[in-house]
């Protein structure tokens, strides 16, 4: 792009770009010198200098050229599902990206990584009168990393899903657009995504279910009733609980299921060998006859 | 209580605009709302589609009984209400089926606003507040905050029976100051949802709901739709009707809307919310079940049972509404809007081309298509198909529509997914009825926070012509 650029045009360019990336690398090193940066959960993903950057998933992924960030999407649900990010054109609504995750800890039982996600959804797109699939689930490599990516079309719209597992969530890119060959530039932008390559803690569905668990507060009981609260933990190699991310509760209970949960201890779980930190989650539900009342 | 048909009302009334909702009929309102606009935009509502009403009546197989019973509960349903039957000390109306009663008895809020005639009833020296007109909607008002700052979030009857020739002459009650409310940001407002099918609705088993909330999760997550659902806090069950899904039962919906709306205590709601004694001098429930039959309605159990079973069972029995089956009938305005189409041949937007857009973009994620109801003791309401197109779940409809106020489980912004079967004969949309404007009321979808925010960009990313397409479809519902 700068050499199309007049040469003064083109070094203020080169600094922005500068800038842009000091401030990617400022972010990703956040207060390195003097506390640990705080551990990171999946919804706290932001834009910084024209990147999406999300520590959680270890993910950057460059927005196309135009591109900004649309509306900011809901809270995480009950059920882990995440609204990561969204990218518009800054013009004409021509086409969106979406960012998104869902949590295969508490999504439902049958939901088995991105490969059973996308077969899913294929499954479910066949059903919708006008819908073709035009690309069926099929797995690629792209940005360093293996997606699952389904094509698919109708009414005039030009859509993929391109899903990879990233520590026990199914993360994916959903584009859509007017036309086959914007569909296309755009998912050649995923193929822009990097990663450090820094490997997370091991994530273990039912590690709190079993005798991993050597000590265990219960919450106070507060708050509305029958609710899930899905919490996800990590546990360091102490056995101790280093982060406990409440992903949906109100204020009151948050409190008090953080507050119980950081009391918890676990064994160590080893790996040829070594403790490992392990990634778990469990789910609340208080009420008279509920599991965890 | 004195039961007074709703058709003499006008004996009673002051003026006789409460009858003018029965008056007005869909096909008058279609003819209206359809006329093309000079300078129309390129994409618009069609209106109020003409046609048969195709809802109001009972559901297709009662036996003799429960058609006796469905008979009699709708009359019970159709009466006003006087001081002595228990009306006020404060209300909103006087009888069910003038807020319900679009495009038939059982419906939603009709063209002419009977709450403006109803202030001054019977001597009455009520102030219409600012946001009841005679051509919007029928409304009610929460107060967001109490003065102390902590929340409200509960009805606040709109007028008072002060001054009504039936009410006690002592009594001297004042409205709230809604105008101020209003000036404060403290007030947001409600308008009556429609209740037909609602007996099917009940009927579908939670683990069905939750079944279908579950399925296609997947797509729904390439969409950025969750969804959850409002549970009742004693036994954790599924609720289900209102704008925020926050009551459990029919029987519940109706008991609280008797005293809420009407002021009449019952045996669901046995108390004043207005206990002034100057005022509230009728003994309470002023809704008991009638240990002795006092009138035959047809019905022995009608005869015996209190108004909110017999309003729940009105409900229970009441038909869903029925689609435009003809294309004629369905897209007679939306044709007149496809003349001005240039990008878009007029068959490539019609109803069913609608329909495809609709499953297409992502609408049928929320407006769930397809539901069954469980084993029921009435043969009508067992095992049935329907398609209310809704999930019934919570949605984050983002700061658009945020009302701010909380519900059992569901936040300011949670709404439950409004059913849109009927929704082409309903003339208000959105629970506060802000608009008139299918097209407005779809772009609401979309806010910050919204669940809804990806949906409406497909929408946005259609051509015209499948745009007005979607519309000419919801219109023939």
């Amino acid at each position: 792009v700068s050499l199309r650029l007049a040469p003064r045009r083109g070094a203020v360019a080169a600094v922005a770009l500068l800038a842009a990336a000091i401030g990617v690398v400022a972010w990703l090193n956040l207060g390195r010198d003097a506390d640990p940066p705080p551990t990171a959960d999946p919804e706290d993903g932001r834009v910084v200098g024209g990147r999406y950057v999300s520590r959680y998933f270890d993910l950057v992924y460059p927005l196309p050229p135009g591109f900004v960030e649309g509306l900011a999407g809901p809270a995480p649900s009950e059920t882990g599902s995440y609204v990561l990010a969204n990218f518009v054109p800054a013009g004409e609504l021509d086409a969106t990206i979406l960012v998104a995750a869902l949590d295969r800890f508490f999504a439902p039982a049958w939901f088995d990584g991105a490969e059973a996600m996308a077969a899913d959804f294929a499954r479910g797109l066949a059903g919708i009168e006008g819908m073709t699939v035009d690309r069926a689930p099929d797995a690629m490599m792209t940005g360093g990393r293996r997606f699952v990516r389904v094509d698919f079309s109708g009414v005039g719209l030009y859509r993929a899903m391109l899903a990879t597992d990233i520590r026990c969530h199914v993360v994916s890119f959903t584009v859509t657009a007017r036309t086959p060959e914007r569909r296309a530039d755009l998912l050649d932008s995923v193929g822009h995504l990097s990663s450090s390559g820094v490997t997370g803690p091991a994530c273990l569905k039912d590690h709190a279910g079993n005798d991993n668990l050597l000590h265990r507060v219960a919450p106070a009981v507060v708050g509305p009733q029958f609710v899930p609260i899905p919490v996800r933990m990590i546990v360091a190699v102490d056995g101790s609980v280093r982060h406990a991310h409440v992903i949906r509760a109100t204020a009151e209970q948050r409190r008090s299921v953080a507050e119980a949960v950081r009391q918890w201890r676990f064994k160590p779980h080893l790996i040829d060998g070594r403790a490992v930190e392990v990634e778990t989650g469990v789910v609340f539900r208080f009420g008279p006859s509920a599991p965890g009342s | 209580m004195t039961r007074i048909p709703l058709a003499r009302l006008s004996l009673l009334a002051s003026t006789a605009s409460i009858a003018i909702p029965l008056a007005m009929t869909a096909p008058a309102l279609g003819q209206t709302a359809a006329a093309p606009q000079a300078h129309a935009p390129t994409v618009q509502d069609p209106g109020v589609r003409g046609g048969a009403r195709g809802a109001g009546g009972p559901l297709p197989g009662l036996n003799t009984e429960e058609t006796a019973f469905f008979k009699a509960t709708k009359e019970i349903f159709e009466e006003v209400n006087t001081v002595p039957d228990g009306l006020g000390p404060r209300f909103n109306l006087d009888g069910c089926a003038g807020c319900h009663v679009q495009p038939a008895v059982g419906g939603t809020s009709p063209a002419v606003n009977p709450q403006v005639a109803v202030a001054t009833r019977l001597g009455a020296n009520n102030v219409v507040p600012p946001f009841v007109t005679v051509d919007g909607p029928v409304r009610e008002a929460r107060f967001v905050k109490k003065p102390d700052g902590t929340p409200d979030g509960g009805v606040h009857g709109l007028f008072v029976i002060s001054g009504r020739s039936d009410a006690p002459s002592a009594c001297r009650i004042v409205q709230d100051n809604f105008a101020a409310a209003v000036a404060a940001n403290n007030v947001i407002f409600r308008i009556p949802t429609p209740l037909f099918g609602l007996g099917l609705v009940e009927t579908v088993r939670d683990s069905a709901l939750r079944a279908s909330l579950s399925a296609g999760a997947g797509r729904k997550s390439s969409l950025g739709i969750s969804g959850r659902f409002n549970v009742n806090e004693n036994d954790g069950t599924i609720t289900r009707f209102g704008w925020k899904a926050q009551n459990k039962s029919l029987l519940i919906f109706s008991a609280e809307a008797y005293n809420v709306e009407q002021g009449v205590t019952n045996e669901g709601f046995p108390t004043e919310r207005e206990e002034d004694p100057k005022c509230a001098v009728t003994a309470t429930p002023e809704d008991p079940t009638r240990l002795v039959e006092e009138e035959d309605l047809g019905s022995p159990a009608a005869n015996f049972s209190a108004d909110i079973v017999s309003f729940a069972g009105f409900m229970r029995f009441l038909a869903p509404p029925t689609p435009a089956t003809s294309p004629a009938t369905a897209a007679s305005a939306a044709e007149v809007m496809n003349a001005s189409l240039t990008a878009a041949p007029p068959s490539s937007s019609s109803p069913a081309r609608g329909k495809m857009v609709f499953d297409n973009i992502g609408c049928d994620a929320c407006h769930t298509p397809s539901l069954k109801t469980g084993k029921s003791t009435f043969n009508s309401l067992s095992n049935k198909t329907f398609s209310p197109l809704s999930d019934f779940a919570l949605h984050d409809m983002g700061v658009g529509l945020e009302d701010r106020v909380s519900q059992g489980g569901a936040s300011g912004r949670e709404f439950r997914t409004a059913p849109l079967w009927g929704l082409g004969q309903r003339i208000f949309f959105l629970h506060d009825g802000r608009t008139t404007d299918l097209l407005v009321a779809i772009r609401q979808h979309s806010s910050t926070g919204s669940e809804a925010k990806q949906v409406i960009d497909n929408f946005e990313m259609l051509g015209n012509g499948d745009k007005q397409a979607l519309l000419n479809y919801l219109r023939s519902l």
